[in-house]
């Protein structure tokens, strides 16, 4: 957590978006004409053209979230008044990718992550100690091993705590001192520290996650909520998938073409269907499958597919990728699943026409 | 439209000023007013009806309370109607009161109503012309290309854009794509935010009057110059300055004079243009019209598109003129939002003052996202979502309905303008006497319809029957004033119950009404009259003829009687017929009570019936869906028989039942309904029945048309099958000759017949079936009323999954 490694960026497997928009937040930087609030590195109105998309001194700035630009507005304007964000939806809703940019854009550092497990324990998101320092030399400063919240009070800016609904109460609970304290004090040293200004928390929580561990309404009024809705229609969920896809391939250089908007809009059909259990027309239900098809879940499958064809394959994401991709996706629990799949390509996926004739006879032999 | 006004023409003489409005919009009234105050001037023209001007006495009355709105309507139908909301923050009715407060003249300078319906009423028959045009092309030459010249199209398509023309609803406001592109351009979400946002606001009234004209010369640029409604707007422009120059010639000074008119218009109101003469306005077309103050409902004017700004809210913007008024508006996101939360506690859900300062906060940070220093209307719906609703917008939808729209009704002064049905209903009311019942509580009244023998005049004898009259016609017309409560019909036919609640939602109604014709009645029967010329089959005209009767009307009851014959000779549906035929039974049989001759009903009877009982047996072929419906038809039909015996063909309704029994080429749960109901008369013998039974239960049948035809037979007189015993003992015997795969079919249909079985008669089938089986009973019913285990559940729904597709 100390540590900081300053190598090139372009061999890590992920890089952070700060990293991979760089160009992009240093434009805003530079082009600023609005004022900053204390601890940001831009105007509100720079973070949301860096979220939504739009042009810094000549520089095209790419969205980073589609289709809801109100909730972008509201997620913004209540890390303005030192209000603690909550963003919650189904999975597959870009929570955690939004609660990143938003970092990446206001402090340019979307690392202060406590990631929220069964495990996750008070000291996490407060502080603990390096215990062979602790015993040789008892409480002191450098034996102090600040949590990300820490870090983020001392510096006046924002840390992000995902997946909190996965946390025990009495963890989540911890969370409420600090939210309406906003300081932490350090008995052992004698010390409290204040936040400084600019101090936040984006949290994100999943709706299929509730009743793990539901949120405490004391919780829940400390944060804004922002309920991030499923995509609404077929055609942003396409352009959503389509867009990641295309950024996928070329930061984890896939050696594959990505597939077309056609293949793309097949993919997110079939997965829309099966989440809703009914065809996009309404006219016929289709069973569910036991596992969650978010879009996320569809951008990996489109991914995977890549990978396949591009080290096995043409090349060419062909029908025969998307379908082992897709009875990996769809198929989580062998026998009910795969009863599932099997119905939904004879009952709907067969009787779609000539289009979709090639894909269906690659899954069904697939399937065997 | 080309305006082509200079600057410098403007200086040629000078010329009154002209303050652009946007209708219902509380930042112009409170500007408006203030620009009044500033000029002092001796004459208010304001944009209206012209021959709404000696209406505006009753508008500016101290008992006047908006919102109310001005009706103008043709005299002859087809009706056309214009309608005029005001609200109390609308800039026309602040300019009303100014006016009056400070002894100014006002005067409203628009085409008069008389015009404009009757270029309303052009306007409509144009498009019927175009439309049958165009369907006659279609006819013609569907292959030929559209040649038309695209002016004409236009008409066309502006046509299907506007629902209800109106003067109020410039044109300007409904271009869309202007709008938006105006709204995107200052990085608003839409062009409602970017109205609030830079004129729902307190500033310099002079300013705010130079920024607004500004607007209407920019959207005037932006809109095209094209259509027959930009040309009906030239024409009102020439007419208001005509209205102007009138002012001018009676010698009151142009600075003396102020013109108050939709933005809009702004650009053409200037000396350069001239006033429209005498010859052109001789030669406008002109309608019989009708002008009348009613009372109006926020609901209603939230519910009208392009009426101005604050149509989608009225609640809301009425509280922010009240924050105008006295000088909160600061105040006012932290009132908004508090009182949702309020609305919100008093339902039930517990919100915190702290979240309602966080929500206040949320919103003003929002706003300045977009530069503003307020936050508009959807910036505290988002606040609100996110802290009060905590993210959903369900917990807070009724609570901003509620601020939103609200729920006010406006008043009228006592002796304002009555319409004559207002007149004709406070007459009824008096000789009815049921004035006492209009004071704004709820009464129940119960009315007995039959003679009072016990008072000595005819009116008073049958007081209640006219009172029930009245209620019903009110109830034709959807007046809510007097509502009915559903009375058992076999309890009684001469007793109703009935709840009176004067409402101003009434009010409206009534005022609405008048429409329709000049009284209740003629309204009532105008309206039956439309509702018969639109039915489409015998049994929606004998709807009709059974409301007309509940109405007493009987010259509409005549014609409702040619159309359902009209329409009966025409039909072969069974069903339409039946339900026809069951109608016009209880019509006449309620006839009497309403003192109604219904003679001339009584062959229709016999006709519908015959006509019905004919198309039976070949309607009968059909799948199991209809089945269900004609098995009600059947039923009514057989009911009628048993009612008028006298009247109609019962031994023909015997012999097609007979015919429809025995056929085994029908829906065989017809087949077995018709049984039922022969047996049920006693027209079946025991024999014929046990014959038939084990005819069609014999096993060389297909196992669904012997169990869907006792599923029939079962509907019917369950006690008469269970008295049988013979009949159980074949049942059981099919039963058992029946080989696996039959009897899945089977069971699907007879599970389904012994469904409708109450305890009781399941018990006896137990009894039978005891008796039959030689087994105790109670062990028999034991096994019957057991609930299904949970193998027999799984195999009971793999049934349901049966695939009758391949049989």
């Amino acid at each position: 957590m100390t540590k900081k490694k300053k190598n090139a960026p372009a061999n890590v497997l992920r890089q952070s978006a700060e990293e991979r928009f760089a160009d992009e937040l240093s434009a805003l930087i530079e082009h600023e004409s609005h004022p900053v609030p204390d601890g940001w590195r831009m105007s509100p109105r720079s973070v949301r053209t860096y979220i939504t998309g739009g042009e810094a001194g000549g520089m095209t700035i790419t969205p980073k979230y589609i289709g809801h630009p109100r909730l972008v507005e509201i997620a913004i304007a209540t890390l303005i008044t030192d209000r603690a964000l909550l963003l919650i939806g189904e999975p597959g809703t870009a929570k955690s990718w939004l609660s990143e940019h938003l970092t990446a854009a206001i402090n340019g550092d979307s690392t202060k992550v406590v990631q929220g497990t069964a495990g996750t324990t008070e000291e996490q998101i407060r502080y603990t100690w390096n215990y062979a320092m602790l015993i040789a030399r008892g409480p002191s400063e450098e034996a102090l091993v600040k949590s990300p919240v820490f870090r983020a009070m001392e510096t006046g800016s924002i840390a992000r705590f995902e997946e909190i609904t996965r946390c025990a109460a009495e963890v989540q609970d911890a969370m409420i001192s600090l939210l309406s304290e906003k300081r932490v004090s350090v008995p052992e040293l004698g010390v409290e520290v204040p936040a400084e200004r600019g101090f936040s928390v984006i949290a994100t929580a999943n709706t299929r996650d509730r009743g793990v561990n539901d949120m405490s309404s004391a919780l829940k009024r400390r944060f804004n909520i922002v309920v991030l809705p499923a995509p609404a229609d077929l055609e942003t969920e396409v352009s959503i998938v389509n867009k990641r896809v295309r950024d996928l391939a070329s930061t984890l250089k896939l050696p594959a073409t990505p597939p077309g908007v056609a293949e793309i809009e097949k993919v997110v059909t079939v997965f829309r269907e099966l989440r809703r259990g009914q065809t996009l027309d309404g006219k016929a239900k289709v069973k569910t499958p036991s596992g969650v098809l978010s879009t996320a879940e569809a951008i990996s499958l489109l991914a995977s597919s890549m990978a396949l064809a591009g080290n096995f394959g043409s090349g060419e994401v062909e029908d025969e990728d998307i379908a082992a991709a897709l009875l990996g996706a769809v198929v989580k629990e062998e026998g009910k699943d795969r009863i599932v799949w099997h119905d939904y390509l004879d009952n709907v996926m067969k009787k779609r026409g000539a289009a979709w004739r090639p894909l269906y006879k690659a899954c069904k032999e697939r399937l065997g | 439209m080309s305006t082509g006004a200079n600057a410098a023409a403007s200086e040629l003489r000078p010329y009154p000023a002209v303050f652009g409005v946007r209708h219902l919009s509380p930042g112009v009234a409170w500007h408006l007013r203030a620009f009044l105050n500033a000029r002092q001037p001796r004459v208010v023209l304001i944009e209206g009806p012209a021959d709404m001007t000696p209406l505006i006495g009753d508008l500016v009355h101290s008992k006047c309370q908006p919102p109310v709105a001005a009706l103008a309507y043709t005299a002859e139908p087809p009706v056309d109607t214009l309608l005029y909301p005001f609200a109390t923050y609308s800039p026309e009715y602040q300019a009303l009161l100014w006016a009056s407060e400070n002894g100014a003249e006002a005067r409203f300078i628009d085409l008069p109503s008389s015009t404009f319906l009757a270029l309303q009423g052009a306007r409509r028959r144009r498009i019927l012309a175009e439309r049958e045009r165009r369907d006659e092309r279609v006819h013609e030459d569907s292959g030929e290309d559209d040649d038309d010249d695209g002016g004409e199209d236009d008409v066309v398509v502006e046509a299907h854009n506007e629902q209800a023309p109106n003067p109020f609803l410039d044109e300007a406001w409904t271009h869309r794509s202007v709008y938006r592109s105006l709204a995107e351009g200052a990085g608003e979400h839409d062009y409602e935010s970017y109205w609030e946002g830079r004129f729902e606001r307190l500033g310099v009234a002079e300013r705010f009057h130079e920024a607004l004209n500004e607007l209407g010369t920019t959207l005037r640029e932006l809109v095209p110059d094209a259509g027959l409604r930009n040309a009906e707007n030239l024409v009102r422009e020439a007419y208001m300055r005509r209205e102007i120059e009138a002012s001018l010639e009676a010698g009151v000074a142009p600075h003396e004079i102020v013109v108050v008119a939709g933005a809009f218009h702004v650009p053409a109101q200037a000396p350069t243009f001239a006033p429209m003469s005498d010859a052109e306005f001789e030669a406008l077309p002109t309608a019989p019209a009708k002008l009348t103050l009613m009372p109006y409902s926020y609901a209603r004017l939230s519910s009208q598109s392009g009426y101005g700004a604050g149509n989608h809210a009225p609640a809301y913007f009425e509280a922010k003129w009240q924050s105008f008024r006295s000088g909160t508006q600061s105040e006012f996101p932290a009132l908004y939002l508090s009182r949702v939360a309020r609305l919100q506690r008093k339902a039930g859900t517990f919100r915190s003052t702290a979240e309602v300062i966080e929500g206040s906060r949320l919103a003003q940070s929002l706003a300045s996202l977009h530069g503003r220093d307020a936050p508009v209307l959807g910036e505290l719906h988002d606040a609100a979502q996110t802290l009060l609703g905590q993210g959903s917008p369900r917990p807070i939808a009724e609570a901003l309905a509620q601020v939103d729209i609200g729920t006010s009704i406006g008043a009228l002064p006592p002796g304002a303008s009555q319409t004559s049905i207002q007149d004709d209903f406070k007459r009824e009311l008096r000789r009815l006497r049921l004035e006492k019942y209009c004071d704004g509580k709820r009464h129940e009244i119960d009315l007995d319809l039959r003679e009072n023998r016990r008072v000595k005049s005819e009116e008073a004898a049958f007081l209640d029957l006219h009172r029930s009259t009245f209620f019903q016609r009110l109830a034709v017309l959807k007046i809510p004033f007097a509502t009915a409560h559903r009375v058992d019909q076999d309890s009684a036919t001469w007793a109703e119950h009935w709840s009176l609640e004067w409402t101003p939602e009434s009010e409206i109604a009534l005022v609405e009404a008048v429409l329709l014709g000049e009284t209740v009645e003629v309204a009532t029967s105008f309206a039956l009259r439309e509702q018969l010329s639109a039915a489409s089959t015998a049994t929606q005209a004998a709807r009709v003829a059974r409301v007309a009767g509940t109405c007493v009307l009987p010259a509409t009851l005549e014609q409702a009687r040619l159309r359902i014959a009209n329409l009966a000779a025409g039909s072969t549906a069974f069903d339409d017929l039946a339900h026809a035929c069951q109608e016009v039974a209880i019509s006449v049989r309620y006839g009497d009570v309403r003192q109604l001759d219904m003679t001339p009903f009584r062959p229709l009877i016999e006709q519908l019936f015959r006509e019905s009982t004919l198309h039976l047996f070949g309607s009968a072929g059909c799948d199991a869906a209809t089945a269900a419906t004609y098995l009600v038809a059947m039923e009514e039909l057989d009911r009628v028989s048993g009612e008028y015996e006298e009247l109609v063909d019962h031994a023909l309704w015997v012999r097609e039942l007979r015919a429809l029994s025995a056929s085994d080429t029908r829906n065989p749960l017809l087949s077995g309904f018709a049984c039922a109901l022969l047996l049920q008369r006693g027209d079946i013998d025991e024999d014929s029945l046990a014959r038939e039974l084990s005819r069609r239960l014999s096993s060389g049948i297909d196992a669904e048309l012997g169990a869907g035809w006792f599923e029939g037979v079962s509907k019917r007189n369950r006690y008469a099958l269970l008295s049988r015993l013979s009949l159980w003992r074949q049942l059981e015997a099919y039963i058992g000759s029946l080989d696996d795969e039959e009897f899945k079919r089977a069971l699907v249909f007879l599970r389904r017949a012994f469904e409708g079985f109450s305890s009781v008669e399941r018990r006896q089938i137990a009894e039978n079936l005891g008796e039959l089986w030689g087994l105790n009973e109670d062990a028999a019913a034991d096994m019957l009323e057991a609930p299904l285990d949970e193998e027999e559940e799984a195999a009971l729904d793999e049934l349901g999954d049966f695939d009758f597709g391949d049989l």
